[in-house]
């Protein structure tokens, strides 16, 4: 037998075991701090501090969790959200994450390190990010090997479609979810690979701990159903399947139903129905099964056929009733619009009006994952090449994962992980068989490559070890060989293919380990060989650039904080936000009502502590669209609004000064089209638009948008800044004429330093009884007519 | 020219001495639902007092205008004007459905400052039971940004009359016997087709192109209506979050490429008999890794110019 280059022949087996599973867990700890490691930038680069918007209110429920307990947490009715309407937070929230910091905090205090609970909240993210890594480890462990799970681990700690939603500071659901999600699915495989209820259990256990922490639980709650259903459909229905699959919906159903946000939904909504019916179904399976070895092969047939169709076509009819008759809700909007892309534009905007709800283009898609998008589709390739169970399911999963990812920018989430699995198959079979140095003219000593190869990382294997594998594989072999023997086992597949012999009953048996084509199979010379790891570590190594590059400039910007360069090309810290929260919190009665678009109302209520009318929790549409059409009405028409409201101070963001592009005026769009959904002949989106369609704020701007309350308080005495010229917006590139903005009913209060968050305290109603705008003029006139009487009489007139 | 104006001005005199309404209702019986005006008529039917509410589409219908979406949209407009002539005649005289040309009335145009066409206005009633209630009597405009659907156009609609416009959607028989007889066609083939069902490189292929296609940004160009290209022979849409229909068949083909690329290293090349063959394919595949992964990634960074 011939080897491309030599191996040390003196090792025993123990030593290259012990060796290699040290260096498995040395490679894991590495993975895990290198995934801590690269989400610290935020807090380097600027400091630790919660980012972005919803963060701020999972921040804020944890301090309520850590100061007052669980209980009071339980019970918190919040009447300084949603005024006048309050917001029953326990009721309303997945609580996963503000109770696993919580449990964090308390441990962390009764070991006497008094660690802050901010910390705590800013932290979570990385750290879980080490658990998820872990997670895809065990994962992938059980499609390929532990040279594939260890590369898919790396691939997940660091690859930037996770890392931008779980930096340091970024404090929100995903951040536990993604390791929740991977963990119930290895739990998944496990017991279904096993037939084992204790690993349906815990997999139920970590679906209630997903359900409680995140709303794309409902992804796990389809996947493995129809992962079930797509085994039963190819004649694969096994006593594994039913014992799996009934432990963990039984368990994990009556387990989710006890989130109170949840509570009933299970039963009841169209997203959970799959899960019900699979499981329904899988009964049916089960039953016939039951009664065929108990009579006769003729008389069953007729019972068979006729049992399964009636219980069929009975679930459909009453599920079809139910809905009509409004029992079970039909599917919700957010999650319809993802099957109909057109469906929430039109009928629900503030879906569509958020940014990360957006249809994602192929530019995101190669930022966030880079080669990985290519070298996938490779490993579900190989993944056809086996075809057991469990790859199966990477299969489902990348093909509903990648249609999710591409309507919806958010869901790349839960394409990175498949992403990661499916490309470190690919990888690691590449490197497998390029590392392996045996050649193929030895064909005795040999067996399927892909079986036996050592795992890539630890290079130490020796021809010796090929025949009997490392314990670790012989234990994987043989259950391997328990799958492989479950197979063929005529009773469970035959149902099936009776029942749906038309549809696709595939027998396919996975692919014999020895077949006699693999023995010749193999590479010979050594330059081929490093041809191809060279080119793969040259790869993977500009990978690791490219990730560290994109979560240090793309991914770890609080948001809350700019930065940018200054001419030296040092940084330039702009602070706004937190100037103007800081301003209310310290200079504004605490009762004092804030309005704002609805995007501020978290930042607002966690910073500034002040009530708010709308915040990032979008539940009541009317409530925000009245907010909407507060911002685009005129001063006359807002002015009632902002009274019944009992509103105090109106905050704008304003980016024009310093060319911050994410802020109100281009949101106002928004505004509009969410209030005319309420008041279509109120408010109407083509009013904005000048006549040749085109959206300005300059001086060809529509009477519309230059007389709503928006316009008006953005660029409220902004000409002024240029010193009698006409000021200029630098998001827009336009001008905006000098000395047009007259406000009446709003008094300028704060403005910050670069003019981006913008406070106006709304006037009280005149002590004389008269319309802000002739008091105003009044008052103006009255310092005005002793040196220009025309003008005078012209503001009144335009007035 | 000389000739023709009398015999304008003829029905011109006999309406003027009914009331507006009444010319109103026998102009849309004329035009089969649809009353078209001119700048005199334009300014009747738009009185200030007025008891009915008008849907008026302004158009530039003449060829020499080249208004492409005037043609486009005008089917939608009569279809949904046709629908309405169907109702009852007590709510049909409440409500009109009129169009203006502008070589006929581009005074009208002038006036109302429109400087595109097609443009579609909805004058609520300013007298009458049927004045909203918020006491809006301005002529509503028409949002085109939804299509120029005739669906939505009589959602629009129906919004301001009487009763809703009993519009449907015209059943498209085409494409109902096409998906029957591609049905029945795959069942009468089911037989032959069977074993390319059932065999696995069948679905792999199909789930293959499905991730591909996906990630190539397919969806985003659906969802948004990108053009296929920008014209010019530019193809490449600017900007990181933008992308034309060429971008999603040219990326996708080069992660096509490059994934067949791994997957012959993987797979095909360890089971080469020939040492030498073996080799040459081992370096092919590698070129052809490291040239397409650069052109996609100096493709990216052509997208990604800012940074």
């Amino acid at each position: 037998m011939s080897r491309a280059y030599p191996l040390p022949s003196n090792l025993s087996k123990e030593t290259v075991t012990n060796t290699a599973s040290l260096l498995r867990i040395i490679a894991l700890a590495l993975i895990s701090g290198a995934a801590i490691a690269s989400r610290l930038f935020a807090v380097i680069n600027f400091e630790s501090v919660i980012h972005e918007f919803d963060p701020w209110f999972n921040f804020r429920a944890s301090k309520v969790l850590a100061a007052k307990g669980f209980y009071e947490f339980w019970n918190w009715f919040d009447p300084t959200a949603w005024y006048p309407l309050g917001r029953v937070v326990g009721g309303t929230v997945y609580p996963g994450l503000m109770a696993t910091s919580g449990v964090i905090y308390n441990l962390l205090h009764a070991l006497n390190l008094p660690v802050d609970v901010r910390n705590v909240c800013v932290l979570l993210a990385p750290g879980f990010s080490a658990l998820t890594a872990w997670a895809t480890y065990m994962f992938t462990k059980e499609m390929k090997d532990e040279s594939a799970g260890l590369l898919a681990a790396a691939f997940i700690g660091i690859v930037p479609g996770y890392i931008s939603r779980s930096v340091a500071g970024s404090y929100d659901n995903e951040a536990i979810a993604i390791f929740l999600l991977m963990f119930t699915f290895y739990c998944w495989i496990k017991a279904l690979k096993q037939g084992s209820a204790m690993f349906g259990t815990v997999a139920a256990v970590f679906y209630f701990y997903m359900v409680a922490a995140w709303g794309g639980y409902v992804f796990i709650t389809n996947m493995i159903p129809l992962h079930a259903l797509v085994l039963m459909l190819m004649g694969r229905f096994s006593s594994r399947l039913y014992v799996a699959y009934s432990s963990w919906y039984a368990i994990g159903t009556l387990a989710s139903m006890q989130v109170p946000f949840v509570g009933f939904q299970p039963v009841t909504t169209s997203e959970h129905m799959a899960a019900l019916g699979v499981f329904g179904l899988l009964q049916i399976v089960a039953f016939s099964q039951l009664v065929r070895s108990h009579i006769s092969s003729q008389q069953f047939k007729a019972l068979l056929y006729f049992a399964v169709i009636g219980t069929g076509i009975l679930g459909a009819t009453a599920f079809i009733v139910l809905t009509y008759k409004g029992w079970i809700a039909p599917w919700t909007g957010r999650f319809y619009s993802l099957w109909d892309t057109g469906y929430a534009k039109k009928y629900i905007p503030i879906i569509a009006s958020v940014s990360e709800h957006q249809p994602t283009a192929w530019p995101s898609f190669f930022m966030d994952l880079q080669f990985l998008v290519f070298v996938f589709p490779a490993g579900v390739a190989l993944c056809f090449r086996q075809l057991r169970d469990e790859h199966l399911f990477v299969i489902i999963y990348a093909v509903m994962s990648s249609y999710f990812a591409g309507v919806m920018v958010r869901l790349m989430l839960t394409l990175t992980p498949v992403v990661c699995v499916a490309s470190a198959v690919a990888l690691s079979t590449l490197l497998d068989t390029y590392i392996d140095p045996r050649e193929p003219e030895a064909s005795n000593e040999k067996k399927s490559e892909s079986e036996t190869a050592p795992p890539s990382t630890n290079g130490t294997s020796t021809p010796e070890v090929a025949p009997a594998p490392v314990p670790t594989s012989t234990k994987k072999g043989k259950k391997a060989t328990i799958a492989a023997a479950a197979q063929p086992e005529p009773t469970p597949a035959s149902v099936i293919e009776e029942v749906a012999a038309a549809i696709s009953p595939l027998p396919i048996a996975p692919k014999k380990s020895s077949s006699p084509q693999t023995k010749s199979r193999g590479i010979w010379g050594l330059d081929p060989r490093l041809t191809v790891i060279f080119n793969t570590l040259a790869m993977l190594s500009f990978f690791v650039f490219h990730c560290t590059w994109v979560t240090a400039n793309a991914y770890s910007s609080p948001s809350i904080v700019l930065a940018s360069a200054n001419q030296d090309g040092s940084q330039h810290i702009i602070d706004d936000f937190r100037e103007a929260y800081y301003w209310l919190r310290q200079n504004t009665p605490e009762t004092s009502v804030i309005m704002s678009w609805w995007d501020y109302g978290y930042q607002i209520a966690g910073m500034a502590d002040r009530p708010t009318l709308v915040d990032n929790n979008t539940w009541n549409n009317t409530h925000i669209a009245t907010v909407g059409k507060a911002m685009a009405s005129s001063e006359e028409a807002a002015y009632p609004i902002l009274r019944k409201h009992d509103v105090d101070y109106v905050l704008v963001i304003f980016g024009g000064l310093i060319g911050y592009s994410g802020d109100d005026i281009n949101k106002f769009l928004w505004m509009v089209r969410i209030a005319q959904g309420v008041w279509p002949e109120e408010i109407q989106e083509p009013n904005y638009f000048t006549q040749h369609g085109e959206y300005r704020v300059d001086a060809q701007a529509s009477p519309a948008m230059k007389n709503s309350l928006m316009y008006k308080m953005s660029y409220y005495r902004y000409p002024e800044l240029f010193g009698g010229d006409d000021g200029s917006d630098r998001v827009r590139q336009q001008k905006i004429p000098k000395g047009a903005v007259t406000l009446d009913i709003l008094d300028e209060a704060f403005t910050s330093e670069n003019w981006i968050v913008r406070i106006y305290e709304v006037r009280k109603e005149d002590n004389l009884g008269r319309d802000h705008k002739s008091a105003n003029a009044f008052a103006q006139g009255k310092k005005r007519k002793r040196s220009k009487p025309q003008v005078r009489r012209r503001a009144i007139a335009v007035g | 020219m000389l000739l023709l104006l009398p015999l304008l001005a003829l029905p011109l005199a006999v309406l003027s001495a009914s009331s507006p309404l009444q010319q109103l209702i026998n102009l849309a019986a004329e035009g089969n639902g649809v009353v078209k005006l001119d700048a005199k008529t334009y300014d009747l039917v738009t009185t200030p007092k007025r008891n009915w509410s008008l849907a008026v589409q302004l158009t530039a219908k003449d060829p020499r205008r080249r208004c492409i979406p005037c043609k486009e949209f005008d089917p939608a407009w009569e279809a949904v004007a046709a629908a309405w002539a169907t109702v009852p005649k007590e709510h049909r005289d409440n409500h009109f459905f009129a169009t203006l040309d502008f070589d006929d009335g581009y005074t009208v145009f002038q006036k109302l400052g429109l400087a595109s066409a097609p443009v579609v206005y909805v004058y609520p009633p300013t007298e009458g039971p049927r004045v909203s209630a918020s006491g809006n009597t301005s002529p509503v405009k028409y949002d085109f940004s939804i299509g120029f659907d005739p669906g939505p156009l009589a959602e629009f609609v129906s919004k301001h009359t009487p009763i809703p416009v009993p519009y449907k959607e015209p059943i498209d028989w085409g494409r109902y016997i096409t998906i029957a007889t591609v049905a029945l066609s795959l069942l009468l083939v089911l037989r032959h087709l069977s074993p390319l069902l059932q065999s696995r490189w069948t679905w792999a292929i199909g789930t293959i192109l499905t991730s591909l296609v996906m990630t190539s940004g397919f969806m985003f160009t659906r969802i948004r209506n990108s053009p296929y290209t920008g014209g010019n022979g530019n193809w490449v849409a600017a900007g990181f979050q933008n992308q034309f229909g060429q971008e999603v068949h040219v990326v996708s083909f080069m992660y096509g490429l490059l994934a067949a690329a791994f997957l012959m290293l993987i797979l095909v090349i360890p089971k080469q008999a020939s040492p030498t063959r073996q080799r040459i394919q081992v370096y092919l595949w590698s070129a052809v890794i490291v040239i397409v992964y650069s052109i996609l990634v100096s493709l990216f960074r052509v997208k990604n110019r800012g940074q």
